[in-house]
């Protein structure tokens, strides 16, 4: 490795990935649950039938063009999902959100103990490097990154092994006034030592911060995600809300669609206190192009309705959706509502809300699932909420993690799909085929609403 | 021996990068990515070494060489600077650098560094 080639650059080679730097110190230590590692050996037919059987009338063949798509644009993908109950006790998975550039690597403990690169080889070497063989253009190789060094540095020293190239590892922060990464004519650039520009064929990419303002449409380099990804769906909640509903609407005959709690699009500032009549007193608020937490507001209350309203732009437009509850809010109407399952109570009776992430990437076989874990919140859901407290305490599952280098210890609301942690989520196999079919159906409806958007032919693959 | 360094560079995974290396080599490592946050380590502990990058967004890295120096004569400053950053060589060694080690860094040469200084 030589760090600090130029200002935020440094060259991974050969021969650095070292796991010690490229997991949590919880995650290396941990061992994965057998379950979830049966659930990751499924084959796609397992999947289908599996699928099927838990609904009948969900048409095979159309499970199968799900589980066996390969997307043009949306290759790597992560979606966060809840895992909910109404009041008859049928429960689901309901998708939250979608994201490209997912972060996840780091708290997944090893498939295989023999295999110390684990998920990072498998997405470089089952989705990337076919990618990158195929594409035409000379070049170097790049990891360009603005979060989470530490999953970025394993991505790079997983392609410098996968590649036996060098690979540049290139911050590229939308604050930074001279960025070390630039495009010339649709082509990918990094600085080196000599501050001359050196041409990049295909860069791994975890840009996250307003990506449009940075990466160009029609891009020559090959980039694992292009921006056409974020702009369809992969990093717009509002995009992502359309495409769900175009996929429901074509799927509704086949018996199978993308389950979100109810959704409303485009409302104006002026409106939020109107839904949030509507809804009964409770909803959650989002700004579209937020992720990682921010921007996303929920909302049992007055006083936080009118919190959140101070927070945001009275000029925008918002997504609202419906609360998943925990069961202390009275008076909701019990057929529509839907509550969060929760944890398996401890031993001190508590039970909290979690997500659940899904890493998903696309391989010759399909779309298939890389890594697992889950989030829970702060504050029980069968708890009364103290006074002074916000309900995004009891509801809000990201991670505040200290710094954002993501080599900060994660505290223990992180669940593990490990021996110790897993069961506490009261996940079965059933589960994590519903929320993985759940997942491929939102990267099928994000890719296709990119090549409708942006055409069949993706220059960048 | 004293096997506490002090890495001042602004660029937080190049800290990062380099803490984790050296700390696998045994040594305690701190880092701060600007002056100010440095000479407030320097307050209140004694290092073995400091790995210092000329520019800093506060000020530069002979600034905080010359306070270590006053404070504790003892501590190896190693000063490290840009490619092509001329002169900054001869600035460091007359301002009592102990090293001087040129952009890109490879860690593994600047452990023998360290170690040529100790």
């Amino acid at each position: 490795m030589k760090l600090s080639i130029s200002k935020n650059v440094h060259l991974v080679e050969p021969g650095d990935f070292e796991p010690t730097d490229h997991w949590y110190p919880r995650v290396l230590n941990s061992n994965i649950h057998p379950l979830v590692s049966y659930f990751l050996n499924l084959s796609h037919e397992q999947m289908m039938e599996r699928y099927h059987r838990l609904h009948p009338s969900a048409d095979k063949n159309a499970i199968m063009e799900i589980l066996s798509y390969q997307p043009k644009y949306f290759r790597w993908a992560g979606t966060d999902l809840m895992h909910v109950t109404n009041h008859e006790g049928y429960r689901k998975l309901a998708v939250i959100e979608t994201n490209s550039c997912p972060s996840g690597q780091k708290s997944m403990p090893l498939l295989d103990l023999n295999v110390e690169k684990g998920g990072y080889k498998r997405l470089i070497e089952q989705t990337f490097k076919p990618m990158v063989e195929k594409h035409p253009l000379k070049g170097n190789l790049a990891v360009v990154y603005d979060k989470n060094p530490m999953e970025n540095v394993g991505y790079a020293a997983t392609i410098a092994d996968a590649f036996q190239e060098d690979v540049f590892l290139a911050k590229f922060d939308k604050n930074d006034p001279d960025p070390p990464v630039k495009f010339e004519n649709g082509l990918m650039h990094v600085r080196n030592e000599k501050d001359e520009w050196v041409p990049i064929r295909a860069a791994f990419r975890y840009v996250t911060q307003e990506p449009w303002t940075r990466l160009p449409q029609k891009s020559k380099t090959l980039l694992l995600n292009p921006i056409e990804a974020c702009l369809a769906g992969g990093r717009n909640k509002e995009v992502a809300s359309g495409a769900y509903d175009w996929f429901n609407a074509k799927f509704k005959a086949h018996g199978i669609g993308i389950f979100t709690p109810k959704t409303f699009t485009k409302v104006p500032y002026g409106e939020l206190k109107k839904y949030f009549e509507i809804l009964g007193g409770n909803m959650v608020i989002k700004v579209p192009d937020s992720n990682a937490g921010q921007g996303v507001y929920t909302v049992v209350s007055k006083d936080e309705l009118d919190f959140a309203m101070s927070k945001i732009d009275p000029n925008d437009h918002y997504l609202i959706q419906q609360l998943i509850h925990s069961n202390y809010n009275k008076g909701l109407d019990p057929t529509q509502a839907w509550y969060h399952v929760g944890t398996i109570p401890d031993n001190k009776g508590r039970s909290y809300a979690f997500d659940l992430r899904l890493m998903m990437h696309a391989t010759e076989e399909g779309i298939r699932p890389l890594a697992v874990y889950s989030r829970r919140s702060g504050f029980p859901l069968n708890q009364p909420l103290p006074e002074n407290m916000n309900s995004w305490e009891v509801y809000g599952t990201n991670l505040s993690i200290k710094g954002d280098d993501g080599w900060t210890y994660a505290d223990e609301r992180l669940m593990l799909f490990d021996v110790r942690n897993f069961g506490q989520l009261g996940l079965g196999v059933d589960e994590l085929i519903k929320a993985f079919v759940q997942s491929a159906m939102a990267i099928y409806a994000i890719d296709q609403n990119a090549i409708i958007t942006f055409g069949e032919n993706n220059t960048n693959v | 021996m004293n096997n506490k360094i002090l890495i001042v560079e602004d660029d937080a995974v190049f800290c990062k990068l380099l803490t984790r290396f050296l700390s696998k080599n045994d040594y305690e490592v701190s880092d701060a990515q600007n002056g100010a946050d440095a000479l407030q380590f320097l307050k209140n502990n004694t290092f073995g070494h400091a790995i210092l990058d000329y520019r800093l967004p506060d000020m530069n890295g002979i600034d905080i060489l010359q306070k270590i120096k006053e404070k504790t004569p003892e501590t190896k400053v190693i000063l490290i600077s840009r490619y092509g950053d001329e002169g900054v060589a001869n600035k460091a060694i007359y301002a009592g650098a102990d090293a001087f080690v040129s952009k890109p860094i490879n860690p593994t040469e600047l452990l023998q560094v360290i170690k040529g200084t100790t």
